[in-house]
């Protein structure tokens, strides 16, 4: 093992980590900056839009811009409920009613099959 | 059946006829059909994993830990450890048969980047979106694939080896096996069953070190609540994250590229269908297929080795150092924060990836210290940067040493 160990190039090793993690912290500190900076360049091209449609009202304060999240989640949750309650009213009462119908030789007890048969009296 | 019942140098008439001679074709033909069963060729390596199998099955259903994964591979080492007489293209390692050529689509890495694809489907990088510096608690975490790397040398690995198994330190399966079957494909059922097994037992692992390394005071500390991110900003996410990661390490190409497409296929609003099959059925065929086959490449003979044992040890190993870089990283990043703007340190852990479980064990720890304090979304962003973190070290990996 002491043999193998000595025959490894450390020095290979140490480069491939320091440099492995230094590459996995750049990617992401990358994509921080990007994302750090979208919604400023958005909201920008937005404010240009509305200035040239004389929309745009000024505030003093930019952090009100954005809604927390919890506050969509509860409008949300409130929505959702909302909506899957929306049904037609209903009596809520379950029962078996008998239901009277006129009469129709279609439904006639008389004129059914048993009482075609041909039958004999003696 | 008559063939095996025959068997050596004995005819199916042989069994037939009468006579004196039927007496002993048949306890020859019965004791060739002896031969042939899984009773007569058992080892005890065998046995071993069979319990290995059923513990597996055993933790997914009474403890609930990663059904979706342990099920299957359970499942798979059972069959894998199904003793069998060699030369009927039964087992997975023999060409031809039915598991070899599932089995195909771990070697060559065609499974991960179809799960990542899923993953990117389901996943909504929100949390990550609206407050980016969470980020580094991701890519602070993959200590863990680098720690392991060290330790894998000093335990005598040959190099490649020893990047294989330092991607389990990534707590991120599907990358594990891709990095392995690129790297070391006679390591890659010793590398996955150790990477899910332990991610799996992530509600195990981490919070002890949580307990060790944050302090009360430090756990009820309060994180402002994310804003809502815009549609646009979360259609661009894909794209941008897709080329900016993929132009630094393109050799993570098949999984990010699959993940953020995945990702694009949610947001973009437009391919709702596609999205839809991506996240749920054609993650569950793909899931269904890698842990069948992962857990049926834990054949005794190749698995049960001094090496396949150093890999458990070194993935232990890797889970607890992940878990402790992430802790103090959020730790150190608090010294910079100010007052009201500092992060709780709890969500380091989640950046070890093994989505979405290490996320709900942050969730769960931060309740125990206040039961009105949730983290779980917080813990959302340091986790699925973990994903593009291990991805990105796995891409590393594979540039340096293929």
């Amino acid at each position: 093992m002491f043999y193998m160990l000595e025959a490894v190039n450390w020095s290979q090793i140490w480069v491939i980590t320091a440099v492995g993690y230094s590459v996995v912290f750049a990617a992401l500190v990358l994509l921080i900056f990007v994302f750090k900076y979208v919604p400023k360049v958005l909201n920008m091209q937005l404010k240009r839009k509305l200035i040239k449609q004389g929309k745009y009202v000024e505030r003093g304060d930019s952090e009100e811009q954005f809604i927390a999240g919890e506050v969509n989640a509860a409008i949300g949750t409130a929505l959702g409920l909302y909506f899957s309650d929306l049904h037609d009213e209903e009596s809520k009462i379950i029962t078996i009613k008998r239901v009277e119908r006129r009469y129709s030789p279609w439904s006639s007890k008389i004129y059914n099959i048993n009482n075609v048969l041909p039958t004999t009296h003696r | 059946m008559v063939s095996v019942l025959a068997g050596g140098d004995a005819s199916a008439q042989d069994v037939i006829q009468g006579g004196a001679d039927s007496g002993s074709a048949l306890s020859k033909g019965m004791s060739t059909f002896w031969n042939y069963t899984g009773f007569s060729n058992i080892t005890l390596g065998n046995v071993v994993m069979l319990l290995v199998g059923l513990f597996f099955i055993f933790l997914a259903i009474q403890f609930n830990y990663e059904p979706l994964l342990l099920v299957p591979i359970g499942t798979g080492i059972i069959l894998g450890n199904i003793p069998f007489i060699d030369g009927f293209q039964i087992g997975i390692y023999e060409d031809g048969s039915v598991l070899n050529y599932l089995y195909y689509g771990v070697v060559k890495g065609i499974y991960p980047p179809l799960i990542f694809l899923g993953i990117g489907a389901m996943t909504d990088f929100s949390s990550l979106i609206s407050n980016p510096r969470l980020m580094l608690l991701g890519a602070a975490a993959q200590i863990g694939v680098f720690g392991t790397f060290i330790g894998a040398m000093a335990l005598g690995f040959e190099i490649h080896q020893a990047g294989a198994i330092s991607i389990i330190g990534g707590a991120d399966g599907p990358t594990a096996i891709f990095a392995s079957s690129k790297l070391a494909p006679e390591l890659i059922g010793s590398i996955a069953i150790a990477a899910y097994s332990y991610m799996a037992l992530v509600p195990v692992i981490q919070p002890p070190i949580m307990k060790l390394m944050i302090s009360k005071k430090e756990r009820l500390i309060r994180m402002k609540p994310p804003r809502a991110v815009s549609k646009t900003e979360k259609i661009l996410f894909p794209l941008i994250g897709m080329i900016l990661t993929l132009f630094i390490s393109p050799t993570a190409l098949p999984l990010l590229g699959m993940l953020f497409f995945g990702n694009l296929l949610k947001e973009s609003g437009v391919t709702e269908r596609l999205a839809d099959t991506a996240r749920t059925k054609m993650i569950d065929i793909v899931t269904i297929l890698l842990g069948l086959t992962v857990g049926a490449s834990t054949q005794a003979s190749v698995f049960l080795t001094k090496e396949s044992m150093m890999i458990f040890v070194l993935g232990a190993a890797s889970f607890i150092v992940a878990t402790a870089g992430g802790l103090l990283f959020a730790k150190i990043m608090n010294l910079f924060l100010k007052e009201g703007n500092k992060i709780n340190p709890l969500i380091g852990a989640a950046g070890v990836s093994a989505v979405p479980d290490s996320a709900r064990v942050v969730q769960h720890e931060g309740l125990k210290s206040d039961p009105t304090n949730h983290l779980l979304m917080h813990a959302m962003a340091p986790n699925v940067s973990g994903v593009i973190g291990s991805a990105v070290a796995a891409g590393i990996m594979l540039s340096f040493l293929m």
